[in-house]
């Protein structure tokens, strides 16, 4: 365990805290899903410095590659949806979507 | 410099998440992007630093703009202000804590068996990863797939 890790997973901890506080606070969709895309930055950086840590680096940036595509594939879904949502409430309010009926 | 690096990502990422204009945030998730790509090279990875400039910082941000794009009219939503105030405050109150609490918990992890690393990266990834792989066309066939069914025209039932 070294301490470049510990620097590494340390701002991996603090991406995640921002990307989780832009969930719980915002109310724009568009928002919430750059909040999901800044998660997504710290997943990446940490599967690399454990990698880089542990020797590893090859599998790790398998892996990585891996989590890029799924990552791409659902916000290209989720960004379809939320153009749909858009069409069905004019709204990007994410309050609005609670009245929803049927 | 690493911490140069790292320290512009995580600025970039607050100013992603906080600037009211969306056009700017998702350009900022751009320039974030950026500095992890360079972060990668330096590491040694570079096959990721390049999946990240060219997919990440290219692809999504381009679907992020033309969903901007797609729903600009009148789709201003109001933002609460007290989150963006009260951030600075939660942040470094989390950042203490993870600093207090984080080097403990990590060594409490046990270290996974690695084997030495045999061969360069094609061979990792087309050898020991090949269900990885399939799965990834899965996951791409799946997204154009719902995209797909989400933008069909629906004229026979109506």
């Amino acid at each position: 365990m070294s301490n470049f890790w510990l620097l590494n997973l340390g701002f991996v901890a603090g991406l995640l805290f921002i990307g989780i506080y832009c969930l719980l606070t915002m109310r724009n969709i568009i928002k919430l899903f750059i909040g999901i895309e800044v998660i997504a930055k710290g997943i990446t950086l940490a599967l690399i410095a454990t990698g880089f840590d542990k020797n590893n680096i090859m599998i790790s940036q398998s892996l990585a590659i891996t989590f890029i595509v799924v990552e791409v594939s659902v916000v290209a879904t989720a960004l379809a949806i939320i153009i749909n949502i858009y069409h069905h409430t004019k709204s990007l309010d994410i309050r609005k979507l609670t009245k929803l009926r049927g | 410099m690493h911490l140069v690096l790292l320290i512009g990502l995580v600025l970039f990422a607050v100013l992603a998440v906080f600037l009211r204009d969306l056009l700017k945030a998702a350009i900022s998730l751009a320039v974030a992007s950026v500095f992890l790509a360079i972060i990668f090279f330096r590491m040694g990875a570079p096959y990721v630093g390049v999946f990240e400039i060219s997919v990440v910082a290219g692809l999504i941000t381009v679907l992020f703009i033309s969903t901007i794009a797609l729903t600009r009219s009148e789709a201003e939503v109001k933002e609460s202000r007290i989150p963006t105030i009260v951030f600075p405050i939660f942040f470094i109150a989390f950042i203490i804590i993870d600093i207090i609490i984080m080097k403990n918990l990590l060594g409490n992890i046990p270290a996974l068996p690695g084997a030495p690393e045999a061969g360069g990266f094609g061979q990792i990834l087309w050898n020991q990863r090949t269900f990885d792989l399939v799965g990834q066309i899965g996951i791409i066939f799946a997204g154009v797939f719902a995209v797909l069914a989400l933008f069909r025209r629906r004229n026979n039932d109506e």
